[in-house]
């Protein structure tokens, strides 16, 4: 599932730049690195963070089902058209350096989508829009980021009801192909050409909620942003100047 | 009293429409009054509504003809739908009432204080601790006119509020509108309900393909 | 072509229905019977459970405990489109399924799924005073003729049992006069009426019997007096 999941974890309970932080984090380091293990490492790393916000389960499913169809394209381009020398695994003849540059890419897509899934499943979008006013960040740029990051779940609750309503005027899911081909556009089109027509009275309401008005919004219940919080936040900056140091330098792992 | 909305004269064309969907427009808004505006779908109600708070054309583009003046107004807008407006920002109903005074900036306290008191009018103070994507049309529909009046507009412009409400929570709508402009608003309501539009407002218009036919006492002009 | 063909109505039943969302119940022990040819009114409170009872009778939610059934196909059985061949459900919210490019497309959509023919979309539209924006995009309405649109694609399919959450929002006089007035000619050619709405005038004008739910419960089941 992808959206927020209500929890108490450490996650839940940070500031919610912690955990953005530190998915900025794992990202830029998944890109510093360049061997196998070093990005096994950073999967390893994202995974655990999955642990520790206790939504595995619900970020699992979707980062496979994004990753696997990568994964397969990455060992197919380079595994199996990759250069010599080759190594047998099984009936396959595969690319050692190809072998291993597919690792390398398909760790750093799998390291990046459990880091955003975990980020999205344990950060509430209110808590970080409060966050966020309380730092001063003005409105425009918070509701671009918070209905960006609230896109899939509204999407998703309002495609439910549209394939209800479709289903109840007779139109069959699944079957052949081309059938499922033909049910997109009933289910596709009222989802892009609602939310579409909705955009007006939102602008509208938005705007006479006084979010043009040009002042400091209040926030109302900023989240506690603690020193050891703060301190974590620089020290992954760090790291991640450090990995870039090492990478540059020629000790890149 | 002055009023704190004129238009005269307006005419009101959309961007790229072939005709004005308001014309020949002379309206005064004043506190204290509720204007009902009824009329048959597509004579310009809604237009009218953007027009008076001012919203239109200044979000809406287009072309606004004829005079429009209006005292330093603050409006508040309802519309029928209520989960269009949400700003989908709170998780709670009491945050989403705030929402509108904290964007002004008032201090924290003040702008709590405002929530407590509107969602009491409003009569969602219970669900005040309540996911607003969880509550019924009708409850959600309430959260967005105390929303509205959190903002404590000087013009209050509602759009077939009572649309989602059942006929116990449309009265006390009502009833509350009347209460809005005797504290000192002036409220504009476009509705088809006009048995209940006719107990409370103090004039009405009836608007027909963009153009007022009738203008005067609610008893003559929603009979 | 009269819009109206026949549709011979299904008797509908809800035996000793229970069912919850999540934890508590918000339908409790619900009985309720609905002969065929009957049209009735589901009124009560915002949040009393009318819609979560009507959509079990397309098998969009299944009862915890107890039966509903149309005529005699038990609903929480048959998937939804199935459904749809003897029950003509009518959302609260059209938006939820406009999407062709112009209403006519649109309203033949529902009978085209069924494999029922097209022949009634341009009687109905004009029965419902649609024939001048037949040709338009249905976005291009406004949301009051959108919703009208919407009722128009579920009585083209012909269904014996009419099921219509909160036709008449946001309608005027003429809008609900023209819904009351197919209604109640489908109700002379047989077809089984469920209204849920707070348009007591409305429901006056179509209905014979009226439930009342309160909280997950039948509080009263009464004739209308007209």
């Amino acid at each position: 599932m992808i959206g927020y999941v209500a929890g108490d974890s450490p996650l839940h309970r940070a500031h919610p730049y912690t955990p953005l932080a530190w998915a900025g984090a794992l990202l830029l380091v998944a890109f510093a690195v360049s061997t196998p293990a070093a990005i096994g490492s950073v999967v390893l790393a994202a995974v655990a963070t999955a642990a520790v916000g206790r939504v595995v389960p619900s970020v699992m499913r979707p980062a496979l089902l994004l990753a696997l169809p990568t994964w397969g394209l990455l060992l197919v381009l380079h595994g199996v058209l990759g250069p010599d020398p080759r190594v047998a695994l099984g009936p396959l003849s595969l690319s050692q350096p190809g072998l291993a540059r597919a690792l390398v890419l398909g760790g750093r897509i799998t390291a990046i989508l459990f880091a955003f899934l975990t980020v999205l499943a344990t950060v509430s979008p209110p808590r970080l829009v409060e966050a966020m006013t309380a730092r001063g960040v003005p409105f425009g740029r918070i509701y671009l980021l918070v209905s960006t990051l609230t896109l899939v779940p509204r999407m998703r609750s309002r495609a439910a009801l549209i394939l209800e309503a479709q289903q109840c005027r007779g139109l069959r899911l699944g079957g052949s192909p081309p059938a499922r081909l033909r049910a997109l556009g009933p289910l596709v089109l009222p989802l892009v050409l609602g939310a579409l027509a909705e955009v007006d009275e939102q602008v509208l309401a938005l705007d006479a909620r006084g979010v043009t008005s040009g002042a400091r919004r209040t926030p109302l219940a900023p989240p506690p942003d603690r020193a050891g919080e703060r301190a974590l936040r620089w020290v992954l900056g760090l790291l991640v100047v450090a990995a870039y140091a090492a990478k540059f330098a020629g000790h890149g792992l | 009293m002055k009023p704190i909305v004129r238009l005269r004269g307006g005419s009101f064309t959309y961007p790229g429409a072939p005709a004005p969907a308001l014309h020949g427009l002379d309206l005064e808004l004043r506190r204290g009054e509720v204007t009902a505006v009824t009329g048959p779908i597509g004579a310009g109600a809604t237009t009218l509504l953007l027009v008076a708070a001012g919203f239109a054309p200044r979000l809406t583009g287009g072309t606004l003809a004829g005079e429009r003046e209006s005292l330093a107004v603050r409006p508040g807008i309802v519309f029928a739908t209520p989960w269009t407006q949400l700003t989908g920002l709170c998780h709670t109903v009491r945050a989403e009432v705030a929402f509108g005074p904290a964007s002004h900036g008032r201090p924290r306290e003040q702008v709590l204080a405002v929530a407590d008191r509107v969602m009491g009018q409003a009569q969602v103070d219970h669900l005040a601790d309540r996911d607003p994507h969880t509550l019924s049309g009708g409850e959600l529909q309430r959260v967005i006119i105390a929303s509205a009046l959190a903002l404590e507009p000087d013009l209050l412009v509602l759009d077939d509020p009572a649309a989602e409400l059942d006929p116990a929570a449309a009265d006390a709508l009502y009833a509350l509108l009347r209460e809005v402009a005797e504290a000192g608003a002036a409220v504009l309501v476009a509705t088809p309900d006009v048995e209940r539009a006719a107990r409370v407002a103090t004039r009405a218009l009836r608007l027909e393909q963009g153009r007022v036919v009738k203008d005067g006492p609610p008893s003559e002009v929603l009979a | 072509m009269s819009a109206v063909a026949a549709a011979a109505g299904f008797p509908v039943r809800w035996e000793g229905v229970r069912f919850g969302y999540t934890g508590d119940d918000v339908l409790h022990d619900v009985s309720l019977a609905i002969g065929a040819g009957e049209s009735v009114a589901l009124v009560g409170p915002n949040g009393a459970g009318k819609t979560t009872l009507t959509r079990m009778l397309m098998g969009l939610v299944r009862p915890r405990v107890g039966r509903a059934s149309v005529g005699d196909w038990d609903a929480a059985t048959q998937r939804p489109h199935v459904m749809a061949r003897r029950v003509g459900y009518a959302f609260q919210h059209a938006d939820q399924q406009l999407f062709a490019r112009t209403v006519a497309d649109d309203v033949a959509f529902g009978p085209q799924r069924l494999g029922i023919g097209t022949d009634q979309v341009s009687a109905v539209l004009q029965e419902l005073g649609l024939s001048d924006v037949a040709g338009r995009h249905p976005y291009d309405l406004p949301a009051p003729l959108r919703k009208l649109v919407s009722l128009a694609g579920v009585f083209a399919m012909r269904p014996g049992v009419l099921v219509l959450d909160e036709p008449t929002t946001g309608f005027d006089r003429d809008l609900r006069a023209r819904v009351v007035g197919a209604l109640r000619r489908r109700t002379e050619a047989g077809a089984t009426i469920i209204a849920i709405s707070h348009d007591l005038a409305f429901v006056r004008a179509v209905a014979a019997r009226e439930v009342v739910l309160e909280q997950g419960r039948v509080v009263a089941d009464r004739r209308v007096v007209g």
